[in-house]
């Protein structure tokens, strides 16, 4: 199989993050929960992955990175803690339902898109700078479009949000891994992520890198302060109610280390490499619609979306599923984005690329769509 | 012989401030609170040796890492909490 669909979850990861799985699974228990050596060696690997974590994403507490189950998770606490009823919110015009879902469910909230044009980042920018006034209680902005690839100003918007004094939560779900992420820099409230695409990890983590006050999503136990019937104020412990994903933070721990020896920046630059080289294919194919960015730096990472005149993006999905290729196809839960692009109607068909892609696997891509499109 | 069991807020506070220490070449293991001490339930300390007290105290406020309550324990098995600054 040619996979991808990394964009949603990589399928392809380091053996490293498979042995830790099984490793944790077989002596590992549960972090601050008993004496015993189980115990003692699930805190410790939990503690590594928050250090790992913490150094890779300019967190200068370990404390203040948090395990969550997924990015969404992750968003979900976010935005509780910082949304109340009746607050005016500011978001780019390329977020998920991860974002706009919680944010619906939040009675009375006001929602500001910053809607600018596809891979034009100073649209982008100029329209934050309208949107957020001394009111906003928070802007929240991916840092890649899950559907388009195209990587927002982030350090521009920050730099916004740090003068206007708004706070700002990241979506990171697509950068973390490809891109550099500094916390300390961007000053943001949160940055949200997970576990399971870029950073290599199982399915079911994530990290949710805190930066004001919280309130927590689930209460429960959590190993500590356990006469009292609060959550303690202190993070970890305070957003990680029940026991903890040992195995599935094992195995993030070996994909944080993998990302870190390999680097961000190189991966980022063979997946953007690939990607181009995808976009350059499909573009020469007839009938072939490419969401690519014109001249200009680059602001499209390793996602890209494409579409077929006269073909229902789902059909070719499926067409490509059957010839063992895997990519994903319709609105990718993100109705906003394709609102924003102007794709909302037909949905797009989305290739994403990790760091086990190769260039003989993207043309063997290309020259498959070629063919069905032919037929 | 006297020791020190330096009560943290949450088991990652306890495992960054072992870690200083460590580095440091102080000996510093984590144990869980005696009961007698935590009033609070189930809470992480950071035990070390009486003869590294004061220069442990130093290097956790230096790493921002203040202690929540310190004891001393003797031979026999008695807490006296400890004021430090």
């Amino acid at each position: 199989m040619i996979y991808l669909d990394s964009a949603a979850t990589t399928l392809q990861k380091p053996n490293q993050v498979l042995w830790a799985v099984q490793r944790a699974m077989r002596t590992m228990a549960s972090p601050g929960r008993g004496s015993h050596r189980a115990a003692e060696l699930a805190a410790q690997t939990a503690f590594a992955c928050r250090e790992e974590a913490a150094q890779l994403f300019g967190v200068g507490d370990p404390e203040r990175v948090i395990f969550t189950c997924n990015a969404t998770h992750g968003l979900n606490i976010a935005i509780k803690s910082l949304v109340k009823p009746g607050d005016t919110v500011v978001v780019s015009g390329y977020e998920h339902n991860a974002v706009t879902r919680p944010l619906a469910a939040v009675e009375g909230v006001e929602i500001r898109v910053a809607d600018g044009p596809l891979f034009q980042p100073e649209e982008m920018l100029a329209r934050f700078e309208q949107l957020v006034t001394p009111e906003v209680a928070c802007v929240i902005c991916n840092h890649i479009s899950n559907v388009f690839g195209y990587i927002l100003p982030m350090d521009e918007i920050a730099e916004l949000c740090m003068r206007r004094n708004v706070p700002l939560i990241v979506d990171a779900s697509q950068s973390a891994g490809t891109i550099p992420i500094d916390m300390e820099r961007w000053k943001a409230a949160f940055v949200a992520m997970p576990g399971h695409k870029g950073l290599y990890g199982p399915q079911g983590t994530g990290l949710l890198l805190c930066n004001a006050p919280t309130i927590p999503l689930v209460e429960g136990g959590t190993g500590s302060a356990s006469a009292l019937q609060q959550m303690p104020d202190d993070l970890p412990d305070r957003l990680e109610a029940g026991t903890h994903n040992i195995p599935g933070i094992a195995g993030l721990l070996e994909g944080l280390r993998f990302v870190r020896r390999r680097g961000v920046a190189q991966i980022g630059q063979n997946e953007t490499g690939l990607s181009q080289r995808m976009a350059l294919g499909l573009s020469r194919i007839p009938g072939i619609r490419v969401f690519e960015q014109g001249e200009g730096p680059r602001c499209r990472g390793g996602v890209l979306s494409f579409r077929a005149e006269g073909h229902d993006c789902e059909e070719l999905g499926r067409k490509l599923g059957e010839l063992g290729i895997a990519v994903r196809s319709g609105l990718h839960c993100a109705p906003l984005a394709h609102k924003t692009a102007g794709t909302f109607e037909t949905g797009t068909i989305r290739a994403s690329i990790s760091a086990f892609n190769t260039m003989d696997e993207v043309e063997r891509f290309v020259g498959t769509v070629a063919h069905i499109l032919k037929k | 012989m006297v020791n020190y069991l330096i009560l943290c807020r949450s088991l990652t506070r306890a495992q960054r401030s072992a870690a200083v220490l460590k580095r440091a070449g102080i000996s510093a293991g984590i144990v869980r609170c005696p009961k007698e001490i935590s009033a609070e339930g189930c809470s992480h300390c950071v035990k070390i040796a009486g003869r590294t007290f004061e220069r442990a105290i130093a290097l956790l406020m230096l790493a921002e890492l203040r202690p929540k309550r310190v004891f001393s324990v003797d031979g026999l098995g008695s807490f006296e909490e400890v004021e430090f600054t």
